[in-house]
Order: structure tokens, then C-alpha cells, then sequence
């Protein structure tokens, strides 16, 4: 999916969070995200995601003003925080996957992301017995169930395994390399092996650079 | 012995007794309706909305028994206009929820104390406490009328269609609200369409045990199901089974000592609630007791290769 953001600024009530950003990604581009606590990241990506509102005329989804775009199935999220789901009523992984998928994903392909997460013997388990990590890859996978274009992820593997964050990179690279785009908000530029091919430093709100990246830029930072 | 009569006598009169037949089908519906929808609201958090609906549809039907018994105005049944009290109130929940958006408990007692109110000055406007208000504060199940009967029967109808037909969407708005927004899912419409549901199903419910006890109708089978159930399907399953066993009892201990059905009911629920507590603290002492960490800890999975 192609991202077009022209000149954005957003705030809450008073303040302004979002100064002036502006950046295009192309099918197939991943671009992490850095910058410091409250620099502007979560917020950014949730104007993205139409989760905060933003006036017309500053964010195109594959060259569809975001007002009027339709195809968000095709939008995969991992949110910072899950505070917006009702726990303790009993569910199961599956039950909570089979609900999010909307798309004619079959049943292999989700066995073989359930595998790939390392969730695949959860599948029947009640969500409210799972462990903080075992939930966010449960969240992970389903952001993953309607074959999205575009992934939104904001500091996904907080909490999960470094196996289990080794085996989600490996995912997403594999995604990417199939035309996803990606947008990964991280700390951790170094530690993750992605394929990152643009990144942003937002500081204070403003972008403070904006990098693509090549190889070389990957090899430098590692 | 005496038993056996009693119960042949139950029998009987459900197979001779129209108004026996009225009162099974209608518990036996509001037994599947209240806690399937009971489900979602507890999910949501919402438990209070069925009392706040109940005392507001109070409001609708003391204002309906003034109109039609004091000015004579031909009205029907009080039962509509109790229905419309309740989706009136309803959506003034909705409106007053998203007034106070970090506060949303604060529209209950608001919608409450003005359902209450109205009842109280229109009840006493009609000459004060009468049989009919009686049966609406706890039930009359033995006295509905056949029309309700088929008005009961196309709701329960229309609800499991469109629960069926929208399953994953219903599922995913009360678990995840944010979420089903962001796939796209008209959550304002579903819960527009919900809460108008919630309302009618509350106005019927008290036919069954009355104001003020349509509320445990809906939220303590379910209380109980979500100790025991393991997935969210089962859950509201053994929810449905257990306001079942409730309405049942609760019915036929009604008959035999002529109390209202809508004490015994909800009183039978409370017995299934407190079995499940108690059975569920004895066998996790029991668990603990064994001291084997392998039937504890079973269902955890060992670390899988992320390869
Ligand atoms: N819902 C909100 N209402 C008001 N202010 C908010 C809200 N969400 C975030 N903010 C403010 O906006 C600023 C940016 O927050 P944001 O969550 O985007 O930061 P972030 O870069 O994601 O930080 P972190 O690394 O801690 O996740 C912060 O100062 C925060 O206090
Ligand atoms: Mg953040």
C-alpha cells in the first residue's frame, strides 16, 4: 500500500503533538520509526490509522484522501497497549482470531502463522490465561489474519522472547518482501533484524531526519 | 409420594392449562434470550444497563396504566408503551455515555433516578399500589396473554438470526471496540441496533420476574457460565443452561407453593451461582492440596522452536 502524508500537524486539545511531517512510502517500503517517550510515535501512526482525526488533504491511502478509504481490512495493527480490550470473559485464540478474519484466509495459512508465531498449541486456550508475551504474539498474528497491504506496528514485541521476536521479524520481513508495507515504531534499530528501507526520527514532534536506507545505511547501524 | 403427585400434577396442567403452555414458552425464550444477550453486555461492562432499562420501562408502564385505567384513553396494553419506555431509555444512556465520555457509569444512575421518579408519581397518580403494579415489580409469568406469547416468539426469531448473521462482528465489538472500528465494522450502527434489543428484551423479561429482577435474569447465569466455560462459546452455552435449569425449577416451585415465579427463578439462579463458587474453591484447595504441578500447570505449553 502507498502512503502519501502532506504537511501533517495534529494535537490533543491544546497541544501540538504533530509539526509539519511529510513523508511517501511505495509498496513494498518499511520504515521504522524511532524517537524518544512522547516524541510523537503512537500518535502518528494512529493518524494513520484514522484513529485519530486528521483534516482532508494530509494523508493519502494508496492515493485515497483517508476520509474516503475504504479497504481498511486490509490494515493490520499491533497496538502499544491493549488496554481497549475487555478481558476475564472466557475466549479462546482461536474464537478471537476466527472473529478478526474477515478475509478468505484458509485455514492452513493460519495454522501456519499460529506455527510461525509459536502460538500454535494456544489455539484452544483461554486468552485470560496466557502470559503477557503469549498474548501480545496472540495480538501479533491477529493483526496478520485479513492478508494485510499495510502493517502498523508500535513497539510490537514488547514483553516476547527474544526467540519469539527473532521468529516475528522473520515474518514481517517475509511480508515485506512480498509488498507489504510496513511501518515498525522501535526503540531498538540495531537488535531488530528487519528490512527496514526508510527511517524516521521524530523528535519533539518534528521529523528530525528522514533516512532511506540503503545496505550500506543497514550494515553502519548494526 | 406426595411428590410424584406434585409433579404429574406440573405435568398436567402444562398439557391441559393454556396459560401453563404461555408461561413455559415464554420462560423457556427469555431463558435463551436474557443470558445470550446478558453475555454481551457483561463482556461490555454494562451490567447496570439491565436495571437502568427496567426501572425506565417501570416509568413507561406506571405512565400507561394512568392514561388507559385513570383517563380512560385506549391504549392496549401498558406493555408498549413500557417498550418504547425502554428503548427511550436506552438511547439515552447511549447519548448521555458519550456526553460523559470518561464517566460513562455516571448515565445509570442518572437514567434510573429519573425512571424512578416517574414511576413513583405516576403510580401514585393511578391510586397508588394495585395488582398490576405488583405483577410488574416482580412478575407474573402465569398471566401472559397469547398475543405476547407470539411476540415473544418472532423476537427470539429475529435475535438468533441476526446474532447468528453477525456473529464475528457482535464478538469483536464487545471484546475489542477500537479494533472493530478499525476493520471497518459500523460499530455505531451494531451498538444503535443492540442496545434498541437490549431494551425490548428487558421490557419482556419483566413479564417474567418483574422490574426488579430482569436484571439477575441476564447477568447471573452468565456470572456463573464465565467460572466454568473455557471458550467464549461454551461459555454462553452453559449460560443458556443454567437459565434454563433456573426457569424450569423456578416455574414448577412456583406452581406447587403459589409464590411468584419471579422469586424462585432468580433465587434458582443464585443456587446455581453459589454451587459453582463453592464447587470451583473446593477443587482449587483440592488442586493446591495434590501439590502435582503437572495437572496445574498442564495446559501451559512447553517453549516451541520459533523455526
Ligand atoms: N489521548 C491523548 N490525549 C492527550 N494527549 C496525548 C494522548 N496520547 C498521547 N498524548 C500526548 O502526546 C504526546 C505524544 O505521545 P505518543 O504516545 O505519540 O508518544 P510516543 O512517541 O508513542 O511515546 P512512547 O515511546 O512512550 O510510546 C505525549 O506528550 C502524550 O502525553
Ligand atoms: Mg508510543
Amino acid at each position: 500500500m502507498r502512503i502519501d502524508v502532506d504537511n501533517l500537524s495534529f494535537g490533543y486539545d491544546y497541544r501540538t503533538v504533530l509539526k509539519n511531517i511529510s513523508f511517501t512510502l511505495q509498496s513494498g517500503d518499511f520504515l521504522v520509526l524511532i524517537g524518544n517517550n512522547g516524541s510523537g510515535k503512537s500518535t502518528l501512526v494512529k493518524c494513520l490509522l484514522g484513529i485519530n482525526k486528521v483534516p482532508e488533504g494530509k494523508i493519502y491511502l494508496d492515493g485515497q484522501d483517508i476520509h474516503n478509504f475504504k479497504d481498511w481490512l486490509r490494515v493490520g495493527y499491533v497496538p502499544q497497549k491493549f488496554d481497549d480490550f475487555n478481558y476475564e470473559f472466557p475466549i479462546t485464540v482461536n474464537e478471537i482470531l476466527n472473529v478478526t478474519k474477515f478475509s478468505k484466509v484458509d485455514n492452513d495459512q493460519k495454522l501456519q502463522l499460529l506455527d510461525r508465531m509459536g502460538i500454535l498449541k494456544l489455539q484452544n486456550e483461554n486468552i485470560n490465561e496466557l502470559s503477557g508475551g503469549q498474548l501480545q504474539r496472540v495480538f501479533i498474528t491477529r493483526a496478520l489474519m485479513n492478508n494485510p497491504k499495510l502493517l502498523i506496528l508500535d513497539e510490537p514485541t514488547a514483553g516476547v522472547d527474544q526467540e519469539n521476536v527473532i521468529g516475528f521479524y522473520r515474518i514481517v520481513n517475509d511480508l515485506n518482501a512480498e509488498g507489504v508495507t510496513i511501518i515498525l515504531v522501535s526503540h531498538d534499530t540495531k537488535g531488530s533484524k528487519t528490512n527496514m528501507s526508510h527511517i524516521m526520527n521524530l523528535d519533539e514532534g518534528r521529523a528530525k531526519y528522514i533516512n532511506v536506507c540503503d545496505l550500506d545505511f543497514q550494515e553502519e547501524s548494526e | 409420594m406426595e411428590e410424584v403427585l406434585i409433579a404429574t400434577s406440573f405435568l398436567r396442567a402444562i398439557i391441559e392449562r393454556s396459560f401453563m403452555q404461555h408461561a413455559l414458552i415464554t420462560g423457556v425464550l427469555i431463558g435463551v434470550l436474557a443470558p445470550l444477550v446478558g453475555s454481551f453486555v457483561v463482556i461490555k461492562r454494562l451490567s447496570l444497563i439491565a436495571d437502568t432499562l427496567s426501572h425506565f420501562s417501570l416509568a413507561g408502564l406506571s405512565i400507561g396504566l394512568f392514561f388507559i385505567n385513570i383517563l380512560g384513553l385506549p391504549l392496549g396494553d401498558p406493555l408498549y408503551i413500557g417498550m418504547v419506555f425502554a428503548v427511550i431509555g436506552a438511547l439515552l444512556i447511549e447519548a448521555l455515555r458519550s456526553y460523559y465520555k470518561n464517566y460513562k457509569e455516571i448515565s445509570m444512575p442518572i437514567v434510573i433516578s429519573l425512571g424512578t421518579a416517574l414511576s413513583a408519581l405516576f403510580i401514585s397518580l393511578s391510586g397508588g399500589f394495585n395488582t398490576s403494579i405488583f405483577n410488574y415489580l416482580f412478575g407474573s409469568i402465569l398471566t401472559v396473554s397469547r398475543q405476547f406469547v407470539y411476540i415473544i416468539i418472532v423476537l427470539t426469531s429475529v435475535i438468533l438470526v441476526l446474532v447468528a448473521a453477525f456473529y464475528k462482528q457482535i464478538v469483536i465489538i464487545s471484546f475489542d471496540e477500537s479494533y472493530a472500528k478499525l476493520l471497518g465494522i459500523r460499530v455505531g450502527l451494531f451498538q444503535f441496533f443492540s442496545t434498541v434489543i437490549l431494551a425490548l428484551i428487558v421490557s419482556l423479561s419483566i413479564e417474567t420476574v418483574g422490574v426488579l429482577l430482569v436484571s439477575s435474569l441476564m447477568i447471573i447465569p452468565v456470572a456463573a457460565a464465565m467460572k466454568v466455560g473455557k471458550s467464549f462459546k461454551s461459555t454462553v452455552l452453559i449460560a443458556i443452561l443454567f437459565s434454563e435449569i433456573s426457569v424450569l425449577m423456578g416455574l414448577w416451585l412456583s406452581f406447587i407453593f403459589s409464590i411468584p415465579s419471579g422469586a424462585t427463578i432468580v433465587l434458582f439462579n443464585i443456587i446455581i451461582l453459589l454451587s459453582v463458587v463453592i464447587s470451583r474453591k473446593i477443587i482449587g484447595t483440592w488442586l493446591i492440596k495434590e501439590k502435582n504441578p503437572e495437572t496445574m500447570r498442564s495446559s501451559l505449553p512447553h517453549k516451541k522452536d520459533a523455526t
